[in-house]
């Protein structure tokens, strides 16, 4: 059985039309691979920064995971959500990015984006807010469906993540 | 002959070296480890309280502490891995110690010297008139134990204002890690992962900037 851990911290977001925003994020994976220690899913605190337009989290993610084969590498589903002066939340974007494949220290930029609705929801999302969300969140990194969707560009996640692996040599892995 | 170690060692010195900030002048930080519990402090201080340090009278100076960090940590597995957590404390214009920022960071894994920029933020009060009541009593909102922010758990509802940095530095040094079978670094890389967090000075902010 080799392991992987994944140390590492959301660190934040720019790029984003206003501050006050979170992240709520999640770990997918293929079925030979198992969490052993950590936790699989979370949500950011909400950062309002006052200097510079980039929303700080410094959110801790720890995951220990053991696995049986490279298919289905873990990867992080992220959505990072709003919440406006009256404290409504509102979903921004959708966003996926892989764990990285290599041991090391990686500064990932996660590109994201959100549904675009027709001209009235447009406007509805634009005067009353609220936005378009997809039914099924998991069609982020699903490549056969995505092509029935119409998107609009948001801004990035930054997160700061650190790869070991155990165990991977006498399987005949090469990192 | 030797037999295969059960546990491997992590050492790390480093110092606090400054802070940014334009709200205020002065600062005082507390610092501690969050560990898991595979995980033991060998020596160090494991907690500790900064000078009190005010800025320069040049514009745009940063709040200098140059404050060690030593410490060694022992461990089986890397979950856990420890991080260090600051709370920034000062006096405001009424002369109460009132809370200025947290900040936490995990200590770098990679073997080698990083120079880390912590944000800092604080919690934000509920309403405009408990921000006003905080502010003329001096009893503004904070963590009951710094500690929470170096967990994922119970972060949902928190919401902070974020302002200014801490820079650390860190030099990393691991004794069996790869004798228990972990591998931290790819054979392939064309940069270091030292030579990556020297450049990480300015973080993320470039990113927006381009």
């Amino acid at each position: 059985m080799s392991e992987v851990h994944v140390i590492g911290q959301i660190l934040g977001a720019s790029g984003f039309p206003e501050s006050s925003v979170f992240c709520k994020w999640k770990v997918q994976m293929g079925s030979a691979w198992r969490v052993l220690q950590g936790d699989h899913e979370g949500q950011t605190q909400i950062d309002e920064p006052s200097d510079e337009p980039i929303a700080n989290w410094c959110h801790p993610i720890d995951l220990h995971f053991a696995t049986k084969g490279l298919q289905g590498w873990p990867k992080f589903h992220l959505q990072v959500w709003h919440q406006d002066v009256y404290g409504r939340n509102e979903l921004y974007s959708y966003g996926f990015c892989h764990v990285p494949t290599s041991p090391g220290l990686h500064e990932i930029d996660c590109v994201t984006w959100r549904p675009k609705g027709s001209l009235i929801e447009e406007l509805k999302t634009q005067f009353i807010g609220g936005s378009a969300q997809l039914k099924n969140p998991d069609l982020v990194s699903s490549s056969a469906e995505l092509y029935k969707l119409r998107t609009v560009s948001m801004g990035k996640v930054h997160l700061r993540l650190h790869v070991i692996v155990r165990n991977f040599d006498k399987y005949g892995v090469e990192f | 002959m030797n037999t295969k170690p059960t546990s491997f060692l992590v050492f790390v010195n480093g110092a606090i070296e400054n802070a940014e900030v334009n709200d205020f002048d002065d600062l005082y930080l507390r610092f501690s480890y969050v560990i898991g519990k595979d995980w033991k402090i060998c020596s160090g201080l494991e907690e500790g309280t900064t000078q009190i340090a005010h800025k320069s009278v040049q514009l745009g100076s940063k709040i200098v502490f140059n404050f060690p960090l030593e410490a060694t940590f022992r461990a089986t597995n890397p979950f856990g891995w420890p991080q260090l957590v600051i709370s920034g404390y000062g006096l405001d214009a009424f002369g109460n110690d009132v809370v200025r920022g947290y900040g936490t960071t995990y200590i770098p894994i990679s073997p080698g010297r990083h120079r880390i920029r912590i944000p800092l933020f604080v919690p934000r009060s509920s309403s405009r008139f408990q921000q006003f009541l905080a502010w003329f009593f001096g009893r503004r909102p904070e963590f009951v134990d710094p500690k929470v922010i170096a967990f994922n758990a119970g972060r949902e509802m928190t919401r902070v204002r974020s302002h200014g940095y801490v820079q650390v530095v860190f030099n990393v040094v691991t004794k069996d890690l790869e004798e228990l079978g972990y591998k931290i670094e790819t054979k392939h890389s064309s940069q270091t992962s030292q030579q990556r967090s020297e450049k990480n000075e300015t973080t993320y902010v470039d990113n927006y900037h381009a």
